[in-house]
Parts: C-alpha cells; sequence; structure tokens
C-alpha cells in the first residue's frame, strides 16, 4: 500500500510540477516587464493551486454523475474538453508572451499572459488533483490503510514537488536566451500532449475512429519504467501511441510555434532582449 | 436559395441514416468485468482479434478502483459500487495485461487477443 501510494500520488503531481515549473520560468523571464500590479509576482501560482484544488474537489464529489453521462464515457469527455481548454490557453499564452522583457508598455500582454497561465494550471490540479482525491477518499475509510497511505502520499507529492523545482532552478540558470527557447519548446510537447491525450481519451470513449499504432517502443523504453514515467510526465511520452495521436501532437507543436509569428502584429513588439 | 437548403437536408438526411444503419450492423459486442474485493472476475477475457469491443465494468466494491493498461493504452476511474464503459480494441494477437491501479497487488488481469 504504502509504495502503490508513492508511485501513484508522484505520477499525478509530477505533471503538474513540471508544467507549473515550466510557466514560472516564463515568469522569471519576464519578471520585469510584466505588471507588476496585477498577480505577476509568481503569487499566480498560489491563486491557482488555490482555485485547482477546489476544482478537484468539486470534480471528485460528482465523479459519479459525471461518469454516468454520455453513456458511461462522461469522464472522457469532461477530460478530453479540460485537455483541449489547456491547448488552447497554452496557444492564447504564446500568442501574447510579450517578447520584449524589458518593454515598458506591455500590461496588457502580460495580464492575458497571466489569466491563460492561471487557467492551464488550475486545469492541471483539477485533472491530476481529483483522482488523488479519489484514491485517498477510498482507502481513507479503510482503517488499516490510512497511514500508510498519507504517509507514501507525502512523500510521492514531495519527490513530485523537488523534480519540479529542480527543473525550474535548471531552467533559470540557463542563459536569458536559451532558457526561454527550453522552456518554449517544452511548452510546445506539453501542448502537443494535451491534444493527444484528448484524441486518446475520445478514442476510448468511441466517440473517435480507431486507429492504428503508429510505433512499439514499449521492449525499449516501456511506459512503466523511471524514464517512462517522467518521460511521459514531461512531454506525454508513451510507448504505442495510435496514428491519430501522432497527427494531433504534431498539429498541435505547429500551432504552437506559428501562434507567436502572428502574435508579431500586436503593438509595441520589439525582439527579445540580448544575453546577459 | 430553397432548392438548395433542401437538398443539402436531404442529402445530411441520407448520410445520417445510412451512419445509424453501419451503427447497427456493427454491434460493438460487450464483456462484463467485475471488481470484488479487489481482485477482477473473469481475471481474463478471451476477445477475437480485429474487433472492437465494449467492456462493461462493475465495481462491487465500496471503494473507488481505476482500470489501467499500459499494453491498451486504457486508464479509467470507476466509482465505489458504481459502473462504467471503457471501449478497447480492435487489437492484434497477444496478451494485454491490466490492473486496478489502486489496488495493483490483487487487482490484476489479462485480455487475451486471439
Amino acid at each position: 500500500m504504502f509504495l502503490n501510494a508513492v508511485v501513484l500520488v508522484l505520477r499525478e503531481i509530477l505533471e503538474a510540477a513540471l508544467l507549473i515549473s515550466v510557466l514560472l520560468v516564463f515568469t522569471h523571464l519576464f519578471q520585469k516587464s510584466w505588471d507588476r500590479s496585477f498577480v505577476l509576482r509568481t503569487s499566480w501560482v498560489a491563486y491557482s493551486i488555490v482555485v485547482g484544488c477546489l476544482g478537484a474537489a468539486a470534480y471528485s464529489h460528482y465523479t459519479p454523475q459525471i461518469s454516468e453521462m454520455f453513456d458511461y464515457v462522461g469522464q472522457e469527455i469532461f477530460n478530453a474538453s479540460v485537455h483541449l481548454i489547456s491547448f488552447i490557453l497554452i496557444l492564447v499564452l504564446v500568442f501574447f508572451v510579450p517578447s520584449n522583457r524589458l518593454a515598458q508598455r506591455v500590461s496588457r500582454r502580460s495580464q492575458v499572459a497571466a489569466l491563460c497561465m492561471i487557467g492551464i494550471v488550475m486545469f492541471a490540479i483539477i485533472r491530476e488533483g481529483s483522482e488523488i482525491m479519489q484514491y485517498v477518499g477510498g482507502i481513507a475509510s479503510q482503517a488499516e490503510n490510512f497511514t500508510p497511505v498519507m504517509l507514501g502520499g507525502f512523500i510521492g507529492a514531495g519527490i513530485g514537488v523537488s523534480t519540479g523545482v529542480l527543473l525550474f532552478y535548471g531552467l533559470i540558470n540557463l542563459s536569458v536566451s536559451w532558457s526561454f527557447r527550453v522552456s518554449l519548446i517544452l511548452l510546445c510537447l506539453i501542448a502537443g500532449n494535451m491534444g493527444s491525450q484528448a484524441v486518446l481519451l475520445l478514442t476510448q470513449a468511441d466517440w473517435l475512429p480507431y486507429t492504428p499504432i503508429a510505433w512499439n517502443t514499449s521492449a525499449v523504453l516501456p511506459e512503466n519504467s523511471i524514464v517512462g514515467h517522467l518521460l511521459y510526465a514531461l512531454i506525454g511520452y508513451e510507448a504505442t501511441p495510435s496514428v491519430l495521436q501522432v497527427s494531433i501532437y504534431l498539429l498541435g507543436i505547429i500551432l504552437i510555434i506559428v501562434s507567436p509569428l502572428f502574435g508579431k502584429a500586436w503593438p509595441q513588439q520589439h525582439s527579445l532582449a540580448g544575453e546577459n | 436559395m430553397k432548392d438548395i437548403s433542401l437538398a443539402i437536408r436531404n442529402i445530411l438526411g441520407l448520410l445520417l441514416l445510412s451512419l445509424s444503419i453501419g451503427t447497427v450492423f456493427a454491434a460493438t459486442p460487450e464483456i462484463e468485468l467485475i471488481i470484488k474485493d479487489h481482485l477482477f472476475f473473469p481475471a481474463t477475457l478471451e476477445i477475437p482479434a480485429g474487433q472492437k469491443v465494449r467492456i462493461r465494468i462493475i465495481n462491487q466494491d465500496p471503494t473507488p478502483e481505476e482500470f489501467e493498461s499500459f499494453e491498451l493504452n486504457r486508464e479509467k476511474l470507476v466509482v465505489g459500487n458504481g459502473q462504467t464503459v471503457v471501449f478497447i480494441g480492435p487489437l492484434q494477437p497477444g496478451e494485454y495485461p491490466f490492473f486496478g491501479e489502486f489496488y495493483p497487488k490483487t487487482a490484476q488481469g489479462m485480455v487475451i487477443v486471439k
């Protein structure tokens, strides 16, 4: 029970922690130029975590009703919608990210970007948190499992959050332009994964047609290995993705790359400040 | 204009009709999988190759469970004393293990595709 709780909670927390790290790197990079009157002294994370936890509790509470909707595929439809909304929020975020961290008048851009980030983190916590709540809620009813599960859960959460912190400090210790590039690439992959997960869920619900498996790397890198788990949490690695999943993943990446190019039409646009 | 909209409506109607006939003829077979005392019954499910199957998972335990399989790429929560549906396949012949993520020590099973 103890080890199982560590792995289960770690898997859920890791995904949200890595996502929050990448977004915090954005906040860190643009802190000087973003509007300080709003939530952008990294405190936006606190807001989104609190709202996310409340949302997760509500989702967890209504799971029995939601899962019966649409002929018992309500969960898939709900989760796929959350993934798609998160994808759109990332798209809007990269569109509105101020491209000059020293520019003076970027308050409107930064407010939109902040709202997007709050939304992305909130939805990530709703998705991952509700599963932890279901698990812990079920276990807590059995007295003999309570202590090992709580202990395991805290250790799993601790490892997950630490990994996120490591990623954050690893990224901000790169040069400014590299840390911007790497976090943007990670955001692309995270967005691609959102699309791919939505496809997987809708296929599981039989709302999307079956497509053959694109490749099988389960012999080289199994999904249930440590590296597999880490890559799954960070960029949505799967050993046997379907053709449709891979297509949507790639389409997602292309959309995220193209989006800031259109953002260039926005006024007060300058190039990213040089290396320092 | 009226003619065009009528034509479109007719075409749409025909499409919908053919789709619904298609689903009736390709009715997906259903298999029942019961969770009791954190065990799966039956622990092995046999399904034909190249056929989409609907698994109806009935959880008779008061605690929630999560049906999970890396090989099948499936993950689905089943609330306590509740039921749910997961679609799998069409699959190649082979063995596809699954487990209950919340009680993996006991909740283990296998889909055998022949």
